[in-house]
């Protein structure tokens, strides 16, 4: 019987020969195929839990008129918050926009944390694959989904209720789409770095904790950075909050311009870098710390 | 030591260890307390130094208890786990310092994980695999093809994996393994809570595979039937060393020099004091379970006297089983570690 097994291998064997290297599709054309693969199958992903939606349009809206009106009030007394430049009209823009982006900025930073904490992670790690530019093309479909169902109603709802200006200039949009994409990828990458954190420990919470509320204050998502205090400023200079939702908002209500943006931009883009390498650093000796769990 | 392993060496495996430091956390809330500032390490050999090569085509057996090594080998092996000591080659490549390039090698299995997307059908994931091994498409349509009718699939792609049952995801996990040609495929209790119809369907896709495809495998399990059905080769692991390596049919015939007899005889249930030599291991009724060294006197002599002198209804010689010769190593605490090479 072993007699025959071995024959009936023998027989068959050229049939299925292993995928040889020269084989494989190759070429950036592939690869990006494969990244819009999986960003296709991301997006799709989404479709499945479809009421969180409505309440991510409900929730927005209701974050922008609460903040909108608070801003009316505190403006009401004096017309120019002191030597911000800040008007009730600016004030109101700067909120609105800044939610939107903010929105339009969602991203999953748990999964990480959840499948390196189970375990799951091996089974990503089982692939040919880099795990940072899988998660980076899977968190574009995530976003564009959120484009569609929550950034885009809700950027329409804002139109028709608040007057906005919308710049019109080209070089105006050209600059922001960079600054976003940048404050994206900074967003990105800072979820990726805390998230790394669960390789070391499994205490992430107050991590995560110290995570979320220097991103609340200091990204300037609430309150625009030059309300703080002078003193304040060195320590929010040298964090990279501000380039992420700060920057971007700024720039799309007319706040920051010239040479100013060009100069934030600049700096935006070091801490790009700077991070990337980062992340980098900390997924290739985390992933060898790896003490995958369970199983 | 069979031919096709002479040939070629696919997993090379020399003195592996891979040890973990386990806190030792104290009960209780000021214990929670006190476990910030410190704690106790202790260290777990959950590898302690194996060795073995395995060939081309082979389906080897890797079996022991719960906790007794075989998942962190296999995880050293796949490259997500990085060995304290020693060296590790799976098909010339060392598997923690080029993770991705012996990902292209080597299919997985993890019977309490899925590699498939949960929210999504298999189909799509099965897509997605095929640009992540980067297959040319008439490559990777005819493996689909022929892997959904040998595990039946047809019905099941369509469907979110989070939906299917256990026995449907494994099938589906299965095929993902080996859509893109692995040359070595690893999995580790891939019939572990599965019921027995599944557990069938898994043994004979395996054994499909093994026969059509020149795929190595290794299979871990604690399911003896398993091993009985599908693998040539067993390797028995105890507290991270190796215990027993060599043919799953050698194993039986060096560690159990016994046979066990059941005997019917018509209406009655006689002493048998003709049979010294056989030990009663059971009686009932009109049956008795007999036990008889295979070292003394010869299986003709028995029968021949047994049907002269008692009248016997029924006979049967009961084989051991591969789980009983594990046994057995395990109570003498691993003590005829040798016969690693025959
Ligand atoms: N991540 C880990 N951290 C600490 N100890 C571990 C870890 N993984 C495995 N071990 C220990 O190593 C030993 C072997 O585990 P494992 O290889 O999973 O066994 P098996 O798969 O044979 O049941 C066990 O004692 C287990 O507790
Ligand atoms: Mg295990």
């Amino acid at each position: 019987m072993i007699e025959a097994k071995i024959n009936g291998k023998a027989a068959n064997t050229n049939r299925f020969d292993s995928v040889t290297n020269e084989e494989r599709l190759h070429g950036f054309r592939n690869i990006l195929a494969l990244y819009i693969n999986f960003a296709g199958k991301s997006f799709q992903q989404q479709l499945a839990y479809k009421f969180e939606y409505f309440i991510g349009v409900f929730n927005g809206l209701l974050f922008i008129f609460i903040f909108t009106s608070l801003w009316q009030a505190i403006f009401e007394s004096s017309p120019v918050a002191g030597t911000t430049g800040f008007t009730l009209q600016k004030i109101t823009a700067y909120a609105i926009f800044a939610m939107i982006i903010r929105i339009s900025m969602t991203q999953d930073d748990v999964s990480t944390i959840a499948k390196i904490r189970s375990g799951a992670i091996s089974m990503d790690m089982i692939k040919p694959m880099n795990y940072f530019t899988m998660l980076l093309a899977e968190c574009l479909g995530q976003t564009l989904f959120h484009w569609a169902t929550r950034v885009f109603p809700i950027f329409m709802v804002c139109l028709l209720a608040f007057e906005i200006s919308i710049p019109s200039s080209p070089w105006l949009w050209t600059m922001f789409s960079v600054v976003w994409l940048l404050g994206y990828m900074l967003q990105f990458m800072l979820n990726f770095i805390f998230a790394m954190i669960a390789f070391w420990t499994v205490e992430t919470f107050s991590f995560k904790l110290m995570k979320y509320g220097l991103f609340t204050i200091f990204s300037g998502g609430i309150i625009p950075i030059d309300f703080f205090p002078e003193w304040l400023m060195p320590f929010i200079n040298i964090l990279p909050f501000q380039y992420i939702l700060y920057l971007p908002t700024s720039i799309i209500i007319g706040h920051i311009s010239g040479d100013m943006a060009i100069n934030m931009i600049a700096i935006q883009f070091c801490w790009v870098i700077g991070m990337g390498f980062m992340c980098w650093k900390m997924w290739t000796s985390g992933s060898r710390k790896l003490v995958v769990q369970g199983g | 030591m069979n031919a096709k392993q002479a040939d070629k060496t696919v997993i090379k495996v020399d003195n592996l260890r891979r040890e973990f430091k386990v806190a030792e956390a104290k009960e209780g809330i000021l214990g929670s307390f006190l476990n910030l500032f410190s704690r106790k390490e202790r260290i777990v050999k959950a590898v302690d130094g194996i060795t073995f090569d395995i060939g081309i085509g082979e389906f080897v057996g890797y079996v022991g208890e719960n906790g007794a090594g075989k998942s962190t080998t296999i995880k050293m092996l796949t490259g997500i786990l990085t060995p304290t000591n020693g060296s590790v080659e799976v098909a010339g490549i060392i598997p923690y310092e080029n993770r991705i390039e012996n990902a292209f090698n080597i299919g997985v299995v993890f019977g309490q994980r899925t590699q498939l997307w949960w929210d999504l059908p298999a189909r799509d994931s099965f897509d997605l695999l095929r640009a992540i091994y980067r297959l040319p498409q008439e490559r990777y349509e005819r493996n689909f093809r022929e892997l959904t009718e040998a595990l039946d699939l047809s019905k099941l792609l369509t469907v979110p994996v989070r939906k299917l049952s256990l026995g449907q995801r494994m099938r589906c996990d299965l095929a993902a393994s080996m859509l893109h040609n692995p040359k070595i495929l690893f999995l580790d209790e891939p019939t572990i809570g599965l019921d027995l119809i599944a557990k069938d369907a898994v043994r004979k896709f395996l054994k499909f595979i093994n026969h059509t495809r020149d795929v190595t495998i290794i299979l871990t399990t604690h399911d003896m039937e398993d091993i009985e059905a599908l693998c040539e080769r067993i390797i028995i692991i105890d507290e991270g060393t190796i215990a027993y390596d060599g043919s799953t049919e050698k194993l039986k015939q060096d560690h159990i020099h016994t046979k066990i007899l059941e005997v019917e005889f018509h209406d009655y249930n006689p002493e048998l004091e003709n049979l010294p030599m056989l030990e009663v291991i059971k009686s009932e009724a009109n049956k008795k379970w007999l036990r008889y060294n295979l070292d003394g006197t010869s299986m003709h002599d028995i029968i021949s006297t047994l049907f002269r002198d008692y009248c016997v209804k029924d006979l049967s010689i009961h084989e051991p089983k591969v789980s009983d010769v594990i046994k057995a190593i395990y109570k003498n605490g691993g003590m005829e570690r040798a016969s690693v090479n025959d």
